[in-house]
């Protein structure tokens, strides 16, 4: 997971806390775990799965046993027979399938019905997911809001009104059989219950331009309790260091990472890694150049550069390239607590 | 004693004999300018060959990138554009034209027993479009390349700031080519056919040209409104796909894939026919069911056009529309297993030789039975939901345009190869292609079923890692893919080298393609042939000489 979210898999990001699991091969022909009460979806797929695998060994059956038993031995064989047709053998393969056909197609649109209509607790449950190029905002019944990362109440069920800034993209749970295109300017909805805890992948299935694959969010299903203490907005204890360290990574994590790495290796924008060093215990800022205004200049890093880049990135632009082709949009709707939380994250880069 | 090599060899190609198509004119013009519908499959012949091989150069370079959840070649860009290429190479300068263009200008008109094509000039003129097309195409990639996958969905394709309107000039043209190959078959089915030859006697190769022609000129100029509009919105922003501006771009979803599924049959139909000629001729039996495989072509044509919004299930769209789509969805799966069925029931007692057309065409009917039998799967509405846009729909229609199409398009290449050039490939090299074409191509496209039912979503630069182990397998299917087809092309070329002379009639067959000599003459037939029989009877066949009675 952290892979999908940097260039380098070796960047120290790991604020989530399950680690990816190691890659297995042992999953064959089957949905992942049901985390939803979708479970309509299950039940089709497999009963047509079983259906496909029968009319496959059916027709590789007939096919190898025919050219095992008529392979022609000499070249004026004849064949076996020369029947044309045999009308009440093609009554019967196309009534059949025919039936089966019809039971599915019954049995998908009454599992659609149950996905398409609301139910009252659902959109009494009603979340704002935003998708932009290339992230996810999400907004909570109660208004607060985080980015690439949202918590839902198990057993709750939930409703995602669908908005996009830029242009299409789709929100997909693959563990709760869900997906909508998101269209901008289109009203868009789907509502689940999630049925068990955990944490589950939330992917951008509609391509979407250059970081399509990496338009990534992460959902955690929890308990009411542990819902109710808010975790995506953690307390700040603006006196304790470490506190300010540890939130820095969690939002660079969430909103930052996409673009920026903390090892060194430049990404879309330029690496944090050494724009502080360390002399005795101050954090001294390195030098950069900048365009202000179409002009060149020398700066020093320091606090007030950091949080301009944040909330106006376009007014001092980084002279090097790559970066300076590249465009970071705004933060202004970071608070000045979580932007003191990146900026001592940043500057403990240079502690090791 | 291998079974297919027959015995009597009664009629080889002798040199010094009348001059056939090959040899009849030399020099550049005598090609470039040529009205021979046969000269003019051979030009398709390669045009599409080289572009398979660029696109299948791209879908390595893919494989390759993947290999690593985090991306092995590329920055995502650049990725991206490897993967549009890849579609839009395979999918309008390969799948579409490829059949009908090199196969059906080079068969139908034989099969027919016409000394052309009813409007030779405007099938050069087809010719002349396509290659435009490729080369503003290629001019794209030059022009720093297109990243908006092969479908263009609007509002990306009218942002981003890439050769958008280069590569949709290119598809405009290319459209103009299947609308006019299209025409041309449909009048030559109508006009051309030779005494004795009725409807119903026609090979089916030839019904499947004709239905494919029919939804080429039905179809195809929406393809080319519509990439029109996307032009003129990114030039004049007209409004009508970007929603900044009132556009809806759900409307270029829906005309998109008004064009786009028919396409599916545009592409997979030709293939049918040839399936439909190859089992016949190797079984040596008639076709089973010919009557309802005709019309099951003829059907699958007009419900084709009325499903389009299954590509469009995720999208919001009404119930009511959901309900019709997925029921015709379901409904054009009948036909299509008609056809399947009807195959295997022509091979069952048939006199099989196991050559290398006939390896094709069984590797085909395996390959096509998934390829069918997932496409049900995917219709159901509330699995599609989940499904859409993953790895399962990459693999299936994989499954259908590379395992079935491309396919049957070998199928037939390795049969009518001796017909084109009077001469034989090295049977056994091509078994072996065969065998390594089909076994790397389930080894690349199983588990990307595996992925996508898992939740892998497609047009990924990157992925999650719980998905590594699949595409490490899936690449390697890839690798052993494309060397199957490198194979498969070196033996094609080295044949013409070699000149081993092929026979008279080298399979057996006896639809008129057969009674010609090999290789035709620029006429085609010496005298007006004359229809007697039924399609596909093999009673009239005298295995002796590999000649059938003159009528
Ligand atoms: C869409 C990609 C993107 C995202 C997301 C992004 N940035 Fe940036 N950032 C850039 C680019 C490109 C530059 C260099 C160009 C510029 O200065 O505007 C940059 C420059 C910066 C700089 C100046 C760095 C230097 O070396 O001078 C800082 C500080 C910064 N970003 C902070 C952040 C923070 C904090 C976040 C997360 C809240 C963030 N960025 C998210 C792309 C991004
Ligand atoms: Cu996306
Ligand atoms: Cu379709």
């Amino acid at each position: 997971m952290i892979a999908l979210l940097t260039q380098d898999p070796q960047a120290p990001v790991n604020y989530v806390a399950n680690p990816a699991p190691a890659p297995v091969l042992d999953k064959w022909g089957q949905l992942p775990e049901l985390a939803s009460t979708f479970d309509h979806v299950d039940g089709l797929f497999y009963f047509t799965y079983i259906v496909c695998i029968f009319f496959f060994f059916l027709i590789l059956g007939v096919l190898l046993f025919s050219v095992v038993k008529y392979r022609r031995k000499t070249w004026d064989q004849p064949a076996a027979s020369n029947v044309t047709h045999n009308t009440p053998l093609e009554v019967v393969w196309t009534v059949i399938p025919l039936i089966i056909v019809m039971v599915m197609f019954a049995w998908g649109f009454k599992g659609c019905l149950d996905m398409t209509t609301v139910p009252h607790e659902a959109s009494r449950n009603t979340y704002v997911a935003t998708a932009k190029q290339w992230a996810w905002d999400f907004k909570y019944p109660n208004g607060s809001t985080s980015t690439n990362e949202v918590w839902l109440v198990v057993g709750k069920p939930v409703q995602f009104y669908l908005e996009s800034t830029d242009v299409l993209h789709a929100f997909f749970l693959p563990s709760m059989r869900v997906k909508r295109d998101i269209i901008p300017g289109r009203f868009q909805s789907v509502w689940f219950t999630p049925t068990i805890t955990g944490e589950f992948h939330l992917f951008c299935a509609e391509y979407c331009g250059k970081d399509h694959s990496r338009m990534y969010a992460q959902a955690h299903v929890v308990t009411q309790a542990e819902f109710d203490k808010e975790p995506w907005n953690p307390p700040i204890d603006e006196t304790n260091l470490q506190s300010l360290i540890e939130n820095g990574k969690r939002i660079f994590g969430q909103q930052c990472v996409t673009c920026h790495t903390v090892n060194g290796t430049g990404s879309v924008g330029p690496t944090w890694k050494g724009l502080f060093t360390k002399q005795g215990d101050q954090y001294v800022g390195r030098q950069r150049e900048v365009i202000e205004g179409g002009q060149k200049k020398t700066i020093t890093v320091d606090d007030a550069y950091i949080i301009e880049s944040i909330k106006q990135p376009d007014q001092k632009k980084v002279a090097e390239s790559p970066y300076d082709r590249n465009t970071m949009s705004s933060f202004a709707n970071l608070d000045d607590k979580r932007i003191k939380c990146l900026i001592a994250y940043i500057k403990s880069l240079a502690d090791n | 004693m291998t079974t297919n090599v027959p015995v009597i060899d009664a009629h080889p190609t002798v040199p010094g004999l009348p001059k056939n198509y090959l040899n009849c004119s030399r020099g550049f013009m005598s090609w470039a300018g040529t009205l021979d519908h046969k000269r003019i499959g051979i030009m398709y012949l390669i045009g599409t060959l080289l572009t398979f091989l660029a696109g299948g150069v791209f879908a390595l370079l893919v494989r390759l990138h993947l290999w690593e959840p985090h991306g092995m070649l590329f920055t995502n860009e650049k990725y991206n554009q490897i993967f549009t290429l890849h579609g839009a190479f395979m999918v309008f300068l390969f799948v579409i034209p490829a059949i009908p263009g090199a196969l059906g200008n080079m068969v139908l008109p034989l099969m027919l027993g016409a000394k052309d094509v009813a409007l030779p000039r405007l099938n050069l003129l087809s010719f002349y479009l396509w290659l435009s097309g490729a080369v503003l195409a290629t001019l794209a990639i030059v022009l720093g390349g297109f990243d908006t996958g092969w479908t263009f969905y609007a509002p990306y394709s009218l942002y981003t700031n890439q050769a958008v309107v280069t590569i949709g000039l290119a598809i405009f043209l290319l459209g103009f080519s299947s609308i006019f190959t299209g025409l041309n078959f449909i009048v030559t089915t109508h006009k051309l056919r030779a005494a004795g030859l009725t409807w119903f006697r026609m090979p089916l190769f030839v019904w499947a040209i004709y239905a494919t022609a029919i939804l080429q000129v039905l179809a195809t100029p929406v393809l080319g409104i519509t990439v029109l509009l996307v032009a003129f919105e990114r030039l004049y922003h007209i409004g009508i796909f970007d929603p900044r501006l009132g556009g809806d771009p759900v409307l270029f979803e829906h005309f998109f894939w008004f064009y786009s599924h028919p396409a599916v049959y545009i592409m997979v139909l030709p293939a049918f026919g040839i399936i439909s000629e190859t089992v016949s001729v190797h079984s040596r039996k008639p076709l089973f069911g010919y009557k309802l495989i005709a019309f099951s072509s003829l059907a699958i044509a007009i419900i084709s056009f009325l499903v389009w919004g299954h590509h469009m299930f995720t999208s919001g769209q009404s119930t009511y529309a959901m309900f019709a789509f997925s029921f015709l969805t379901f409904f054009v799966a009948i036909p299509t297993a008609i056809k399947e069925f009807s195959w295997v029931a022509t091979i069952w007692k048939g006199s099989i030789a196991l050559n290398s057309p006939m390896l094709y065409t069984l590797a085909f009917l395996i390959i096509f039975a998934i390829g069918g039998l997932t496409g049900v799967i995917l219709g159901a509405l509330n699995v599609d939901l989940h499904l859409h846009d993953t790895y399962f729909v990459v693999a299936h229609f994989h499954y259908v345009m590379m395992g079935s199409i491309a396919l049957a398009f070998f199928a037939g290449l390795h049969h009518w190869w001796p017909k084109m050039f009077g001469v034989i490939y090295d049977e056994t090299l091509a078994k072996i292609a065969c065998g390594i074409i089909f076994v790397g191509f389930n080894i690349t496209f199983v588990p990307q079923f595996i992925m996508g039912s898992q939740g892998m979503p497609r047009r990924y630069a990157t992925y999650v890692d719980e998905f590594h182990g699949y595409h490490q397998v899936s690449t390697i299917g890839a690798m052993i893919l494309g060397s199957g087809v490198a194979l498969m092309v070196y033996y094609l070329v080295a044949s013409l080298l070699q000149r081993k002379p092929a026979m008279e009639n080298q399979w057996g067959g006896v639809t008129l393609d057969w009674q010609t000599p090999t290789p035709p003459p620029l006429e085609n037939f010496y005298a007006p042939p004359k229809v007697t029989h039924e399609v596909y009877d093999y009673s009239t066949l005298d295995l002796k000489t590999l000649q059938r009675p003159v009528s």
